[in-house]
């Protein structure tokens, strides 16, 4: 299994952690009004890498690292961005200047991590409230019966796909509401980060066969299962 | 005992949020909480607390408070985390040095720094580096472990052990012979020795219950005592009170010494062989930022670069130099360092904490175990040829700790000295330590054999022989290179492990009687700055003792329980077996023969 570390990035209220949540819950909560925060979750998927002619199942662990609320006044701190993987930048398609932000976000993370490797997804969220109603006066019509608002889109796909391009960013509209493309961001993610991380994998994993890894030993030890550390102890 | 005053719980006040059962019970968080829990959108204009600072003490007391259900604003002056027991860039201590000689960061005075133009223009980068303004060694059975790993901070941080402890005596480190194991192999103890300091090591880990060994002592010295009571030479003596104790000078008195050596015994092989770990990408700054986190995840506001100009005890409003205003309904913590100008409540920092901070262009990996990049190295007092009367301790970094990169090091030292004395005694240190590692790299491969040693267990250890050599008459051909240098004076109201006195957070009695005209701190509780004590222990001591003026009682600080995958699925949560979506709990990790282990850990 292999393990990365993500985090989530954007302004406050475009919907961040709602993603989240229906990535690793499969629920959406209409009265989240703003960003939540939460320790971090993890969630696994499967991917199928086809690597010589062979197809094989990989199953990828995301360590998935929420805001906590801390980039409202930018106080995110460096253990936030460390060893990110990868990072999702979130805007609202309905907000003008939300994607403006989530440009800030992506110079910001350029800046604080510096692994070249970092996979940065560019999400503009939010398209179920505006599908399908690309003229503003038919669209209080056609959501009859519905509760929910007809917004109009503010920023345009190709606007958010352009800039994705030149920043060499992932891309995709979703909506955390219907869930529309939130599994197929973190598929991505992982097919991407494996097809990047793939030569480091195997030689690492070569590495522990051969039984020598630079006379560091590296060991993960277990924490003793009641809270109190010294209960192992003899 | 639940006192009249005491504040409800987070519990109690969120009924409807978190399933709990009766008290005592600690307080079950569900696995998703904080995902579930919309902030408020704006600003709150009303808090329960206010805490500016961002160090170790108000970090670990935002998280309890922000866990027991207070409703925290935590804010700090600075654009960084971690205040007084920050973790910074080259760059960052470059202003910061420039702020303390400008007299704009209290209780910090005589900074001097070199940077060599190798950092910032050269093959480093300031990033490169994470300094500590008070590094700390955790013991493995500590409070602050049980509370890292109760609130899950742990998971935030990287641990690595520390088990070279070095002594400095008669020119050479000597490496600690601290496990019965290495006492018995040790062949340049005499049978006689080694037999008194078994007795000695059976006496302490007992110690309390043996009044009628100890007490006729208690006013005494740790050493008349070692000396008298179990007949044990000089060098064990220092090894047992300077190194093992991490004391501080020779007056010791009995009881405190019993604690800290026994400290020292009981953290052994909890984890593994050593009794300490250190955290990587830095100390105490990395632990705050960690516990800041868990308490923004508890619903705490964060808000740095926010400067605390006044408070007013009879509206309860704060202001904030930007203008803006909050309400605070109990109480408002401020760090010394942080105080509103025009403080007038500030207590006295009567205690001098002189520090040096070297990179050095050397990977120096004699003075570490195999596997580790972390030491220890003691100089007890009368071992520099300044005469020293207090301890010098050099806490080492390697490149392996991720503070500094491939090839240099990271040197603390600290003493807690008073006056220019101090300066002498530090420079001293320094200089034994440069020898000693000039020797070392100047001279060839002849004796690698030695070098190598197998334990009784069949792993091998590098036990660098020439370190134990003295250097005398050893004269270097070179200079070492520093990259860097810092040397400041910190100042604090906390002698080392003078585990903090409740009363001294006394000042909101008689809260009419303490207002001073004019002050613009008045109704506020100080926080104490770190003392020169180089592990955590007073560090959830003092936390406590101010979540108890908060709250009205210390019962349920950190009581709270994470809710794990399984018993989400015995509940029958929706979906729970579908997804893996527990808070991440290293359950892959292998617990056979986690004793024999030395290197990079989780706890």
């Amino acid at each position: 299994m292999l393990q990365f570390k993500l985090v989530l990035l954007g302004d406050s209220s475009v919907g961040k952690s709602s993603i989240v949540h229906r990535f690793v819950k499969d629920t959406f909560d209409e009265l989240r009004e703003s960003t939540i925060g939460a320790a971090f979750l993890s969630q696994s998927i499967t991917i199928h890498p086809n690597d010589g002619n062979e197809t094989k199942d990989v199953v990828i662990k995301f360590e998935i690292w929420d805001t906590a609320g801390q980039e409202r006044y930018k106080s995110l701190a460096p253990m936030y961005y460390r060893n990110a993987n990868a990072a999702l930048v979130v805007y609202d398609i309905t907000q003008e200047d939300s994607l403006q932000k989530a440009r800030n976000w992506v110079d910001e993370l350029k800046n604080k991590v510096g692994d070249d490797d970092l996979v940065i997804y560019l999400l503009g969220n939010k398209v179920d409230l505006c599908q399908e109603t690309p003229s503003t006066e038919t669209s209080p019509d056609s959501n009859e019966g519905g509760d929910e608002e007809q917004k109009v889109r503010a920023i345009s796909t190709e606007e958010a796909k352009q800039y994705a391009q030149e920043q060499g960013l992932l891309f995709r509209e979703v909506s955390a509401k219907t869930g529309e493309g939130v599994k197929e961001i973190f598929q991505d993610i992982g097919e991407k980060l494996y097809d990047l991380k793939k030569d480091e994998i195997l030689s690492k994993q070569n590495r522990q066969i051969g039984g020598g890894n630079n006379g560091q030993v590296d060991i993960n030890l277990q924490r003793p299962s009641t809270n109190d550390p010294t209960s192992c102890c003899s | 005992m639940l006192s009249p005053e005491r504040r409800p719980s987070m519990a109690e006040r969120r009924p409807s949020f978190f399933s709990f059962t009766q008290n005592p019970s600690p307080l079950v968080v569900p696995h998703l909480a904080g995902i579930e829990d919309p902030l408020p959108a704006t600003t709150p204009d009303k808090v329960d607390v206010l805490i500016a600072g961002t160090g170790m003490v108000e970090s670990v007391l935002a998280a309890a408070l922000a866990w027991q259900g207070s409703n925290v604003l935590h804010i700090d002056k600075n654009d960084y985390y971690g205040d007084t027991s920050a973790t910074l860039t080259v760059d960052q201590i470059k202003r910061w040095v420039n702020e303390v000689n400008e007299g704009s960061v209290s209780c910090y005075k005589n900074a001097k720094l070199y940077v060599s133009t190798l950092i910032g223009s050269g093959k480093y980068s300031s990033r490169d580096f994470g300094i500590d303004l008070s590094p700390k060694i955790l013991f493995a059975k500590s409070d602050l472990l049980s509370i890292l790993i109760k609130s899950r901070v742990h998971q935030y941080l990287e641990f690595q052990s520390l088990s070279n402890f070095h002594t400095y005596e008669n020119d050479c480190f000597e490496k600690l012979t601290n496990t019965k194991q290495e006492i018995f192999t040790d062949q340049n103890l005499p049978l006689m020795t080694k037999r008194n300091l078994m007795k000695f090591i059976k006496f302490v880990l007992n110690w309390e219950a043996q009044t009628e060994i100890w007490q006729p002592y208690a006013e005494r010295t740790m050493s008349d005592f070692l000396v008298e009571k179990f007949k044990l030479e000089k060098p064990q003596v220092f090894e047992l009170i300077f190194s093992i104790g991490l004391c501080y000078d020779l007056n010791v008195k009995v009881p405190e010494a019993l604690q800290r050596i026994r400290r020292y015994l009981t953290s052994f092989d909890v984890y593994g062989p050593f009794p300490a770990l250190c955290s990587k990408y830095g100390g105490p700054g990395e632990l705050s930022q960690g516990f800041c986190r868990s308490a923004a995840v508890g619903g705490a506001t964060y808000k740095l670069n926010e400067k605390l100009v006044s408070f007013n005890p009879t509206t309860k409003v704060a202001t904030f130099q930007d203008g803006s205003k909050v309400e605070v309904s109990e109480k408002v913590i401020i760090s010394p360092t942080q105080a509103p100008k025009d403080s007038k409540h500030v207590p006295q920092q009567q205690h001098q904490v002189h520090r040096l901070t070297c990179i050095v262009e050397n990977p120096c990996t004699e003075w570490f175990n195999e596997g580790e990049s972390a030491a220890m190295v003691v100089f007890p007092p009368g071992s520099l040829k300044s005469g020293n009367k207090e301890v010098v301790q050099a806490f080492i970094l390697g490149a392996g700790s991720e503070i500094c990169p491939e090839g240099t090091i990271v040197w603390y030292l600290s003493t807690t000295e008073q006056g220019p004395r101090a300066e002498m005694d530090i420079d001293a240190a320094l200089e034994a330590m440069e020898m000693a590692l000039l020797r070392e790299s100047s001279s060839g491969l002849e004796n690698d054999e030695e070098i190598v040693q197998l334990t009784g267990n069949g792993h091998t250890i590098v036990n660098s022989v020439k370190l134990g050599q003295s250097f005398k008459e050893y004269v270097p051909r070179e200079r070492l290179q520093f990259l860097f240098k810092l040397y400041y004076t910190q100042y604090t109201s906390t002698p080392p492990f003078g585990v903090v006195n409740s009363s001294f957070f006394d000042v909101n009695q008689d809260l009419e009687k303490k207002y001073i005209p004019g002050a613009s701190d008045n109704g506020v509780i100080y926080t104490t700055m770190p003392s020169a004590e180089i592990s955590y222990d007073e560090v959830v001591t003092a936390a406590k003792v101010l979540y108890e003026k908060i709250v009205g009682s210390d019962d349920d600080f950190f009581d709270l329980d994470f809710e794990d995958e399984d018993e989400i699925q015995a509940s029958g949560v929706a979906n729970a077996e579908q997804f893996e979506n527990a808070i991440d709990d290293d359950d892959d990790v292998n617990m056979e023969g986690s004793g024999e282990f030395v290197g990079e850990m989780e706890i």
